[in-house]
C-alpha cells in the first residue's frame, strides 16, 4: 500500500470512533507520527471505548451528537482547546431497519449542526465526510459506472436508511464553497465487514444466499483498509473540496460473491425471497432486508473512482479478505 | 449469468474448435479483478457466447464478411449498421464476426429493456452489451473499446417487410459519441437478415404485457436460413472532420450522422448488387 504523504495536522477529530472504521482509522492517524492530537469521539462510555493502548495523543469522548447543544459543547470544548484542524465524520445509524426521529437526528441533524458550528470554529479548516455508495440510484436504464454526478436515490419510497444518508449527504453537498471551511464528501463503497452496517455482510452471513433468478448484477466492494486509507487522503488534502466515489478492489458478479464467501446461492423468483428475508429477520435479527437492495440485485452498479484517484491520489489497494479461493476458471 | 464461469469454460472446451479457443485466450479484456470487467463481461462467456452462436454463423446463415480490415485493431471505434430481422440475430452474428475477424470483443449498445431480461440480459453482459445509456457508452470508449450500436433501433428490428432495406429513423446519438471520444465511425451493412423473418404486424399493445416494445406478427415462425452478408465500409473519421466542441452543436451532430446514414446506404446497395437477387446461396 503507497503510504499516504504525511501533512502536519495539529489536531483530527473523528467521530464514529468506536464503530470497526473509526477504531481503524485511528490507529492508522496514531502511527503517523505528524499528528499532534486525535479526538475520538462516540457513544460508548469511555472506559470501554477503544480497548487499544494510546498515549496522550489520543483523547477520548463520549457525545450524543444528537444533540446539538452536546456537539456545541464538544465543539467549542475539547475540540477548540485541542487545536482540532480537521474533522472526519463517519457516524452514522447503522441498522438498517432503525426508524424515527432520534435515528435522524444522529443521521442527518448531527452533521448539520457539526458543519455549522466548524464553519465559525477558530480552528478546524476542513470537515470529511464519510457517504456512502448506496446514495445513487440504480437503475436498468443507468450507466453500470457510477460517476459522481449519477443521479441519487430520491425515491420516496426509499427505507430511512437511505433517505437519512441522501440528506446527509446533500447537507455536506449544499455547504461546499459558501464558507472558508473545506468540505470533501466521501461516498464510500460498500465495506463488507462485520460491525459496518453492511447490508452484503450480513447477507453472506446465511449459509444459503438466495437471489434473485436470471439476474447477476456486478458490485464493488471496499476493504476496511481502503476505506481509511481514502479518509486519511481527503483529511490531508488541504485546499481540496468535492465529493468524491471511493471504490474498493474487488469488482464482481453477485453470484461470485456468493461463492467467494462460501455460501451456496439459489436463484429464486423474487416474490419468494422478500418473505424469506423478512421471516429471518424477525426469527434472528438480522438486518439485511431485500426490499432495500432489491435493485442492486437486478442491476449492475459499480463506482468509478476517476475523480478521487485524479485528486486525491486514492487508488484501492488491498482486497477483501475472501474466506473461500478465487473460481480456477475465473 | 447464473452458473459459474467453470461451467461455461466446459461448454467451450466440448463446443469450439482449438483454433478459435486459441484465438479466445489471446484476446485482452480489463479484468476487474475477479476475470470480469467492470460491465460483466468474462472471456469464458464469451467464449460459450461463440460456441452457440457460431454453428449460427458457419452454418444456418452461412456469413460472408467483406472489408473486415477496416475495423481497427486498437483504440476505441464505433460500428453502426442497419438493424432487422424481427428477431435481432443479426447483432450476434456481428459481434462474431468482428472478434472471429479482429480478435477484438465488440460492445454491443442495447435497448434500455434487454438488461431487465431475466437470464438474457445477464447473459448478453457476459458477452459484451450494456444498456444504450451515454454514461456506459462513454466508459467504454474512453477505455478504448469498440462499440457495436444500431442507430435503427428496435425500429429497425420491427421493420415490416415492405421496408426492407430502407433505414428508418436514424438516430445521432453515435455521431455525437465518435465526435466527443475522437472514435471513427466504421458503417456497416447487412444484406440478409432483413428477408429472414418477414414481418407483417406489430401489436404494441401485447408487446408491454410482456415488456417489450412490441409484439411482432411474423410470416415465418423461426429465421429463415437465409445467406447472411456483412460489409464494412472505409472509416467515417468524424474526429477529423468536427471538433470535440462540435459535440454539442445538434446540427453538426445530425450532418455528421447524416455522412454516416449515406455510406450505410451506399454500403446496402453494393451489397445487393453484389447478392444479385438470391437469398440463399
Amino acid at each position: 500500500m503507497p503510504p499516504v504523504p504525511s501533512v502536519p495536522i495539529r489536531g483530527v477529530m473523528v467521530t464514529g470512533a468506536t464503530t470497526p472504521i473509526g477504531e481503524r482509522l485511528i490507529r492508522s492517524l496514531l502511527a503517523d507520527a505528524r499528528i499532534e492530537r486525535i479526538l475520538a469521539v462516540g457513544v460508548e462510555p469511555e472506559d470501554r471505548a477503544l480497548p487499544f493502548a494510546h498515549g496522550d495523543r489520543l483523547v477520548y469522548k463520549s457525545v450524543d451528537l444528537g444533540r446539538s447543544r452536546r456537539v456545541r459543547n464538544l465543539l467549542f470544548g475539547p475540540a477548540r482547546e485541542m487545536g482540532i484542524e480537521v474533522v472526519i465524520h463517519t457516524a452514522m445509524h447503522r441498522d438498517a431497519n432503525a426508524k424515527g426521529g432520534r435515528v435522524r437526528s444522529l443521521n442527518v441533524e448531527a452533521l448539520r449542526s457539526l458543519l455549522d458550528l466548524s464553519e465559525r470554529h477558530p480552528t478546524i479548516k476542513r470537515f470529511v465526510f464519510k457517504s456512502y455508495g448506496e446514495v445513487y440510484q440504480v437503475q436498468h436504464d443507468l450507466p453500470i459506472l457510477v460517476i459522481e454526478d449519477h443521479p441519487l436515490n430520491m425515491s420516496g419510497g426509499a427505507p430511512q436508511w437511505v433517505r437519512n444518508r441522501v440528506e446527509a449527504d446533500l447537507t455536506a453537498c449544499a455547504r461546499m464553497g459558501l464558507s472558508r471551511l473545506e468540505i470533501a464528501v466521501l461516498r464510500c463503497g460498500e465495506v463488507l465487514a462485520p460491525g459496518t452496517g453492511s447490508q452484503l455482510f450480513d447477507y453472506l452471513d446465511s449459509p444459503v444466499c438466495l437471489r434473485p433468478i436470471g439476474f447477476d448484477p456486478m458490485m464493488n466492494m471496499l476493504s476496511i483498509s481502503d476505506c481509511v486509507r481514502a479518509m486519511e487522503l481527503a483529511a490531508r488534502a488541504f485546499g481540496v473540496q468535492g465529493v468524491f466515489n471511493v471504490p474498493g478492489l474487488d469488482t464482481l458478479p453477485l453470484s461470485a460473491a456468493i461463492r467467494r464467501w462460501g455460501r451456496v446461492g439459489i436463484p429464486l423468483p423474487g416474490p419468494v425471497i422478500t418473505p424469506w428475508y423478512r421471516i429471518r429477520r424477525r426469527l434472528r435479527g438480522h438486518d439485511f432486508s431485500y426490499g432495500m437492495n432489491r435493485k442492486r440485485f437486478h442491476y449492475c452498479s459499480v463506482l468509478d473512482g476517476t475523480r478521487a484517484r485524479d485528486t486525491l491520489g486514492y487508488t484501492p489497494e488491498n482486497a477483501i479478505d475472501w474466506p473461500a479461493p478465487r473460481d480456477p476458471a475465473g | 449469468m447464473p452458473m459459474p464461469p467453470l461451467l461455461a469454460r466446459a461448454v467451450v472446451a466440448a463446443m469450439l474448435s482449438d483454433e478459435d479457443q486459441e484465438m479466445l485466450q489471446r484476446i485482452r479484456m480489463k479484468d476487474a479483478g475477479h476475470g470480469y470487467d467492470a460491465f460483466g463481461l468474462h472471456k469464458d462467456f464469451v467464449g460459450m457466447g461463440m460456441s452457440i452462436a457460431k454453428p449460427l454463423y458457419d452454418r444456418y446463415f452461412r456469413v460472408a464478411s467483406y472489408g473486415a480490415d477496416k475495423v481497427p485493431y486498437s483504440g476505441p471505434a464505433v460500428l453502426a449498421s442497419n438493424h432487422s430481422g424481427t428477431v435481432p440475430v443479426d447483432g450476434m452474428m456481428l459481434w462474431v464476426d468482428v472478434i472471429k475477424q479482429t480478435g477484438r470483443i465488440p460492445r454491443a449498445i442495447a435497448d434500455h429493456f434487454v438488461p431487465t431480461l431475466p437470464v438474457i440480459g445477464t447473459f448478453f453482459s457476459r458477452g459484451g452489451m450494456v444498456g444504450g445509456s451515454r454514461g456506459n457508452a462513454r466508459a467504454l470508449l474512453e477505455a478504448g473499446e469498440i462499440l457495436m450500436i444500431f442507430p435503427e433501433g428496435t425500429a429497425g428490428v420491427g421493420k415490416m417487410f415492405k421496408d426492407r432495406y430502407q433505414l428508418q429513423t436514424w438516430r445521432v446519438g453515435h455521431a455525437e459519441l465518435a465526435i466527443r471520444h475522437r472514435a471513427p465511425v466504421i458503417p456497416v451493412a447487412f444484406i440478409g437478415p432483413e428477408e429472414q423473418m418477414p414481418q407483417v404486424a406489430a401489436i404494441k399493445s401485447l408487446g408491454k404485457l410482456v415488456g417489450l416494445p412490441y409484439l411482432p406478427i411474423p410470416a415465418a415462425p423461426f429465421p429463415l436460413p437465409v445467406k447472411y452478408h456483412i460489409h464494412y465500409g472505409d472509416p467515417v473519421d468524424l474526429p477529423a472532420l468536427y471538433g470535440p466542441e462540435d459535440a454539442d452543436d445538434p446540427e453538426a451532430v445530425s450532418e455528421a450522422a447524416g455522412r454516416v446514414e449515406v455510406r450505410v446506404k451506399e454500403l446496402i446497395e453494393k451489397g445487393l448488387k453484389m447478392r444479385k437477387g438470391r437469398l440463399f446461396t
